[in-house]
């Protein structure tokens, strides 16, 4: 499946890369093209794992990618073995939690869900259930800033 | 390299990329209608965390075998073939390239202001002269600091 690679815009922070490979106490010195190689590397890297767990996505027709296909990615591709570790925790969906049940509140109304939540730790659950949500998941406002 | 100044730095246990700059390349790579859910977003930064220790690790240990103690692009390019990331390696190789003659371009450019056409003593003297010309503007301007 030929996937559409749009113009990249935005690179990753080569002196934040260096200081992720330095936190491993056995690398010491590195040349300054050194983070900038592996920033491309990563790019690479990053379009592959993104493109297969797009197409895992579609596979299950869903228009967002989950952490359920990232793992499915993650185990069905062999160079993706490294990762296994960081997937292992992932629910698989028959795992889910009420899914689109209404909760009740207090007051025997259906509680509605007030905007994102912004707690991280809130009910890890739920992420699966946004499959049918709306987009506003898919915050891509810069609520953060950009480090460059 | 420049540090990210400005930043409140959490500590190095939290060493991460930037989660916005990630989603907006994720988003870039994602076919047109797909997007990614939040959670997925963190799962991938750190799959990215894990493929930088991953290649550097490699690297460090091919750089260690050469009794040298900086990590060379070309550390980093075998390091990408021993673990099965040939693909990559034209690609990044490219990147390399380009990156020397960046580098040239700026040696070129910090060379000119070093070696200029003048002497130092023609240097000494077009600043005195410089010198006196601003002060003989001051002087007709009646002495007054700051008068146009």
């Amino acid at each position: 499946m030929a996937v559409k690679s749009k113009s990249r815009q935005t690179r990753f922070p080569v002196a934040r890369i260096k200081k992720i490979m330095q936190k491993d106490d056995e690398v010491g010195k590195v040349a300054q093209a050194t983070p900038v190689l592996i920033s491309k590397a990563l790019e690479i890297f990053m379009q592959k794992l993104v493109d297969e767990a797009a197409r895992e996505a579609k596979s299950k027709g869903s228009r967002k990618v989950t952490a359920y296909h990232l793992k499915r990615t993650v185990e069905g591709i062999d160079m993706f073995d490294f990762l296994k570790d960081l997937v292992v925790a992932v629910p698989d969906p028959g795992d889910k939690v009420a899914k689109k049940e209404e909760v009740l509140g207090p007051d025997g109304e259906p509680k509605k869900r007030r905007g994102r939540g912004k707690g991280k730790a809130k009910k890890k659950q739920e992420s699966e259930e946004e499959d049918e949500e709306e987009e506003e998941e898919a915050d891509h406002d810069d609520m953060d800033e950009d480090y460059e | 390299m420049s540090d990210n100044e400005g930043m409140m730095h959490a500590g190095d246990d939290d060493l991460s990329l930037p989660r916005a700059t990630v989603q907006k390349i994720i988003q870039e790579m994602l076919p047109d209608g797909m997007v990614c859910a939040k959670d997925t977003v963190t799962l991938i930064i750190d799959c990215c965390v894990e493929f930088i220790h991953l290649i550097s690790s490699q690297a460090n240990d091919i750089c260690e075998k050469e009794s040298r103690k900086t990590i060379a692009p070309e550390h980093i390019l075998a390091a990408l073939k021993e673990l099965g990331f040939d693909a990559y390696v034209e690609e990044v190789e490219s990147v390399l390239k380009e990156h020397k003659v960046q580098q040239k371009e700026r040696e070129k450019k910090s060379n000119k202001l070093n070696k200029s056409e003048f002497t130092e003593e023609e240097l000494l003297r077009q600043q005195e002269a410089l010198f006196a010309a601003s002060r003989a503007r001051f002087a007709a301007s009646g002495g007054q600091p700051g008068a146009p």
